[in-house]
């Protein structure tokens, strides 16, 4: 017996120490290589609970969709991650403003690309608690990035599907966006009274009921004395009624990019109407059906300065 | 087992137990799991959205500031609606200062 735990006592401790050795092989490469650039360059210690600060799309064809929209946009992009998942920053004029993650479709499901609307919490683990306690279930949960921060996915009661994410480099300060970057995002759903009163409670949104002329509610959220998204009812005859976030992306000319839409592979959802701002807007998608509005915005001065 | 023996195995499972802390520096996956090497923000919605009705009098977007407001909370909203900001605050508009600007905040 003392003779056989002699000859393998050695033994055991090489065998475990050569898999170690071997999983920290197998899984460096990829951990170096994920490495989501900070949300906000200059870091500053600012933060904008309850605003847009990133968004990504899932697509099933990445290559496709940095053709259509640097095509469309003028997007740069810039690989951060090759293999699986691939995953590039789109850059407007050199500024970040999301991610393309390839991603295939589940097999056996009838699923859509969409763009997931990321916004500024202070505390990610607390905000989802919150969530949490109202209704809202958790689609990816908490997870950090070295340079990025720590963020979750989740769904409100409506099942919208949104994330929150603190910034470990603080958030952007608010400035009017450029040609090309998110401009407006908003909430289409059944009842925006009760999704006004969740995002509320999560982002500590100001609420103001707008007078329109359709019938149906519609709500300003805002945080800082700025507009930050808003929270509609479905239109009336919409038939398939999925609450879900759609984003704008600001244009000089909002009629002369439906033509390039239908050319690169898209679709016009929603014809150009002037919004309430007085511009024209439209709802797009791309050519692998995720949806993104077109919003026109001159540069003239709101008529309230924030307080 | 020799005491020689029982320090050789004690210093191998030290050494172990450096490499699994190693292990788990490298590969980000800290003691609440919640640091991890791949990235899962990636959703597929239900397939198909319909943005039928969707006319030129429905309207989603901010206006300039100072919009006229509606009634405040609907009836249908009572019991889980928000609380409306005051009357006298007239509705906000969206940032108006360029980046870097003076206005910009």
């Amino acid at each position: 017996m003392s003779s056989s735990i002699r000859r393998v006592t050695p033994i055991v401790p090489s065998v475990l120490a050569s898999l170690l050795l071997s999983l920290i092989a197998v899984s460096s490469p990829s951990a170096a290589s994920f490495d989501l650039p900070p949300l906000n360059s200059p870091a500053s210690t600012e933060h904008h609970a309850g605003k847009m600060v990133w968004a990504d799309l899932v697509t099933p064809d990445l290559a496709a969709a940095e053709r259509f929209y640097g095509g469309l946009l003028g997007w740069t992009f810039q690989t951060v991650h090759s293999g699986d998942p691939d995953y590039a920053i789109a850059l407007a004029g050199g500024v970040p403003v999301g991610g393309l993650l390839q991603k295939p479709i589940p097999a056996g499901e009838h699923r859509q690309s969409a763009w997931l609307t990321f916004f500024a919490v202070h505390d990610v683990d607390a905000s989802k608690r919150d969530a949490l306690a109202r209704g809202a279930k958790v689609v990816a949960d908490t997870k950090s990035y070295p340079h990025r921060g720590r963020q979750a996915v989740l769904a409100d009661s409506e099942g919208a599907v949104f994330a929150i994410l603190a910034s470990s480099s603080g958030d952007a300060p608010d400035y009017l966006a450029a040609p090309g970057e998110w401009i407006w995002s908003s909430l289409l759903c059944q009842d925006p009274d009760a999704e006004a009163a969740f995002y509320q409670e999560m982002f500590g949104y100001d609420v103001f009921d707008l007078a329109s002329d359709d019938g149906l509610t519609h709500l300003i959220l805002s945080s800082d004395d700025y507009a930050r998204a808003s929270a509609n009812a479905f239109p009336a005859d919409s038939r398939r009624r999925h609450a879900h976030w759609l984003n704008f992306v600001r244009v000089a000319s909002t009629a002369d990019m439906l033509d390039k839409v239908v050319a690169a592979g898209g679709r016009v959802l929603v014809e150009p109407h002037v919004d309430r701002h007085g511009g024209l807007v439209a709802v797009v998608a791309d050519p692998a059906g995720a949806p993104f509005g077109l919003m026109e915005w001159t540069a003239g001065d709101s008529k309230v300065e924030p307080q | 087992m020799t005491l020689i023996h029982a320090r050789r195995l004690a210093a191998a499972f030290s050494g172990i137990g450096l490499l699994i802390l190693g292990a788990c520096a490298v590969t980000g996956v800290g003691v609440d799991g919640s640091v991890g090497v791949g990235y899962d923000a990636g959703y597929y919605e239900p397939y198909g959205y319909d943005y039928g009705g969707w006319g030129g009098a429905y309207r989603v977007g901010p206006g300039r500031g100072g919009d006229r407001r509606g009634g405040g909370p609907h009836p249908g909203g009572a019991g889980h609606g928000y609380r409306p900001a005051p009357s006298s605050r007239p509705t906000p508009s969206i940032p108006s200062g360029s980046r870097g600007g003076s206005r910009a905040r």
